[in-house]
């Protein structure tokens, strides 16, 4: 099957090299009907480095976090724009969020039947972020995403945290120290943020203000909660590819690599011979390490590191990197990774673990912010998991498909490499 | 904690029968086992006087404090259940996630775990520990994805991403023996 799809993809490709452009050939014919429009730039550069300054001028500092810019409108206007550096590149969260201290345009927030404005309280797994949905003109290299509903985090106008929002617990990421990034660019395999908050008001995510200092939690048609923007793109919307370049073992300062929009959208985005890993309903998929099933795993931009459970490595014994593992040598391990519903199976990956303490210690790498071989710890159990963050990513090319779309390899969600 | 509104109170009753069979069970087990007789016996007393209104309890505190939860929550139990050493509630959160809180022996909630697409209200769930838990400096190199807390006798650990949630909050003292930390999920 997938090579017969590979076939036919190659078929495709080399018709499409033999016309003038795709689709725009016409054997011959004469026609009056005028050529398409060129396909969009869908490609954007993407780094891994020191991270944005926070409100001091200071830099927040980052490890293994990948950014790019965007470029906001407010809605129909070429004039009141900004581009914004420093959008971390998540593959394991939906939606654009914007820092307010840094958002020079006041983008118009979006409002209810009832006429109370929408307000949102994004849980992250160590914190929350606060502030209302508002609409802009997102363009990403030459994509464009009109009236994308965006969460604007920190805004001064919502300073009023509700409890059912704080009480999610963690710290209040509501500044560009706190975020440690300017924004974030969520693009994983789903296409909202939410799964059920046209039905379910109670999820502690959406809410409806009357004023700024009375909220209460709420539904939410689905045109108005804060979507994956690629779903809004008017092509090139099926997913995105993370395509870096592969780093040194020990590391370096900075990686650069491209953000590609669409998969077998255009030439640049062909799927080829990529492993399919189909996720599940959580956007996760199993992993096997050192006899363990780990049925919550994930492959995920937005982490720093490399999390699993394995009492057998030691951990650091500095206070702040206890979590971190700290091998006397360097480790290589093998992992299994398997697509949901029994699917592909990719045997015996091999990633490494290096000595956390010497990393952030020892020149050169105390200085790098791209380090590949940072690894933490997870609680075993069960449920178990392995987060294989950026460093999965670091020598790949990675497409997520989003949830219902169709590719030449496949039908959204999945990840391949 | 303020009084539960009534509607609140209602919304519980359906689980009533379910829960009271498991006070039964958790009764007779404790007297099985020959041990916290006294406190087994004080706490049927109590647990039968608060009747269908039994649901969980927060994290160090005595399972009679419980409904608490599920009514704050806007919750439901989905089952009791005994285990070796301990006792789960299962609570079925409306969005989805499902929050277990681990009973000892003793009577008090040791541990509290949710798995699912948001977090559930760790202000309840953490009752007088959840200011320690917020307070709690960063690590290094903290990311999204995780938090590592260890605060006194607190433990917090969470890992996952958008829509897709799981952690763990347990006080290391309390956990019975012979209980195995992989086993709190």
């Amino acid at each position: 099957m997938v090579m017969l799809r590979a076939v036919r993809m190659g078929l495709s490709v080399a018709l499409c090299l033999s016309a003038i452009s795709c689709g725009g050939g016409g054997g011959g014919r004469t026609s009056t009907t005028p050529p398409p429009p060129p396909p969009a730039v869908n490609t954007t550069s993407v780094i891994v480095d020191q991270g944005p300054k926070d409100a001091s001028g200071n830099v927040v500092g980052s490890v293994n976090t990948l950014f790019t810019s965007v470029t906001v409108c407010v809605p129909g206007s070429s004039a009141s724009c900004q581009t914004i550096d420093h959008i971390q590149v998540d593959s394991g969260s939906y939606g654009l969020r914007l820092l307010a201290p840094v958002l020079t345009l006041t983008l118009p927030v979006e409002t209810l039947s009832n006429g109370n404005s929408l307000l949102e309280c994004t849980g992250f797994l160590d914190g929350y972020s606060w502030g209302p949905v508002a609409l802009a003109d997102l363009t990403i290299a030459g994509e464009t995403a009109k009236s994308l509903p965006v969460q604007v985090i920190g805004d001064s106008r919502f300073t009023t945290v509700p409890s059912t929002c704080s009480g999610t617990g963690g710290t209040q990421e509501d500044t560009v120290a706190k975020f440690g990034a300017n924004g974030i660019l969520g693009i994983g395999p789903f296409q909202l943020d939410c799964g059920n908050c046209d039905t379910v008001a109670t999820n502690g995510l959406y809410y409806a203000c009357a004023t700024a200092t009375n909220c209460v939690e709420t539904l939410v048609p689905t045109a108005m909660q804060v979507p994956n923007p690629v779903t809004l793109f008017a092509a090139d919307n099926n997913g995105i590819i993370i395509d870096l370049p592969t780093v040194a073992p020990t590391g370096a300062v900075t990686v650069s690599g491209q953000l590609i929009f669409g998969i077998d959208t255009q030439s640049n985005n062909q799927s080829g011979a990529q492993t399919v890993l189909t996720l599940d309903g959580m956007a996760e998929l199993l992993m096997t390490f050192n006899g363990q099933t780990l049925a919550q795993s994930f492959i995920d931009s937005g982490s720093n590191g490399i999390y699993f459970a394995d009492s057998n490595i030691a951990t650091c014994t500095t206070t702040g990197l206890t979590t971190f593992y700290c091998p006397a040598n360097t480790l290589s391990l093998g992992l299994s990774i398997q697509g949901a519903n029994n699917g592909v199976m990719v045997n015996n990956l091999v990633f490494t673990v290096g000595n956390t303490e010497t990393m952030v210690t020892t020149a050169p790498t105390d200085t790098y912010n791209v380090l590949p071989e940072l690894a933490g710890t997870l609680p075993a159990g069960n449920a178990g998991s392995f987060d294989y963050g950026l460093a999965f990513f670091y020598g790949k090319r990675v497409a997520v498909a989003v949830e219902g779309s169709k590719t030449s390899v496949g039908t959204g969600p999945y990840i391949a490499f | 904690m303020s009084p539960m509104p009534d509607n609140l109170a209602r919304r519980g009753e359906p689980n009533g029968a379910a829960v009271l069979k498991g006070v039964q069970r958790i009764t007779m087990s404790i007297f099985r086992s020959g041990e916290f007789k006294i406190a087994a016996l004080t706490s049927a007393l109590l647990i039968a006087s608060l009747g269908p209104r039994i649901a969980s309890a927060t994290l160090g505190e005595p399972e009679m404090t419980v409904q608490s939860d599920v009514a704050q929550l806007r919750a439901s139990i989905k089952s009791s259940q005994d285990r070796a050493g301990y006792r789960v509630h299962e609570i079925q959160l409306p969005g989805g996630t499902l929050l277990r809180e681990f009973v000892a022996p003793d009577g008090n909630v040791f541990a509290v775990a949710w798995n699912g697409p948001t977090k559930p209200n760790l202000r309840q769930a953490l009752g007088k520990y959840f200011d320690t838990y917020v307070s709690a400096p960063k690590a290094k190199f903290a990311d999204r994805r995780h938090v590592n807390v260890q605060q006194g006798d607190l433990v917090v650990q969470a890992r996952g991403h958008m829509r897709a949630f799981s952690g763990r909050a347990y006080l290391a003292s309390a956990i019975p023996a012979g209980v195995n930390l992989g086993d709190l999920h």
